[in-house]
């Protein structure tokens, strides 16, 4: 989307550059005051369709928390589906070992699609502490 | 729960086993992270004091990983 968004702009903006080419003594004349509004706006539209990198992005922590729940919801080795709340501990109220854990952080890690390196791993033991994790994490998407 | 080194190690082994089954084909992922799981269940009964038995387990496991991680077996079962 971002390759054809350029060669469109780019397309916008040579043709009205090459258009006053061929007739040299009238673009003399004409010091193009009129035409040089005329030629930046399609410009401008086509680049705000753009979305940049920068903009936006940060994730809310209700959205985080829902999607973890849901996430928690689809996992069969949590002993009960209400048990999942907003502090709920992964091994004390979901009924889950540590192997059941090291599952549900790779699981998050695939659902924000970031990679949570061993050392802070091994500190995610609750579904608060993971969405403080993620919250923490720019890349989080 | 306060985890030991070598508990962290065995945590830390079983994150790589999940990791290297997402290199694996989309439709045998699932066989793969079954399978990793039945190894570490097998001995889930070891004694958390029993330092020989996990070391060697650990070793084995590794050795286990780097087989299997190899982009030729497609598979298991």
């Amino acid at each position: 989307m971002f390759r054809t968004a350029v060669i469109r702009s780019f397309a916008a903006a040579t043709r009205t550059a090459i258009r006053p080419i061929p007739s040299v003594s009238a673009r003399r004349l004409a010091i193009a005051p009129v035409s040089k509004p005329s030629s930046f706006v399609p410009k401008t539209v086509a680049w705000q369709a753009v979305r940049c990198y920068a903009s936006g992005g940060s994730l809310e922590r209700g959205e985080v928390y829902e999607r973890i729940k849901l996430l928690l919801s689809g996992f069969d080795k949590v002993n009960d589906p209400a048990n999942i709340t907003e502090t709920a501990h992964f091994a004390n109220d979901l009924g889950l070992d540590s192997l059941d854990t090291v599952e549900v952080v790779m699981a998050i890690e695939e659902e924000f699609s970031i990679e949570i390196p061993d050392k802070d791993a091994d500190t995610i033991h609750s579904v608060d502490k993971a969405v403080e994790y993620i919250l923490s994490q720019p890349d989080a998407n | 729960m306060r985890l030991s080194g070598l508990q962290k190690e065995v945590l830390g082994l079983y994150r790589q086993c999940l990791r290297e089954c997402r290199k694996k084909p989309q439709a045998t992922r699932q066989h793969f992270q079954v399978f990793a799981r039945s190894e570490f269940d097998k001995n889930i009964k070891v004694d958390k004091r029993d330092f020989a038995a996990i070391e060697f387990l650990l070793r084995k496991g590794r050795r286990q990983l780097e087989i299997y991680s190899s982009p030729g077996v497609k598979d298991i079962r």
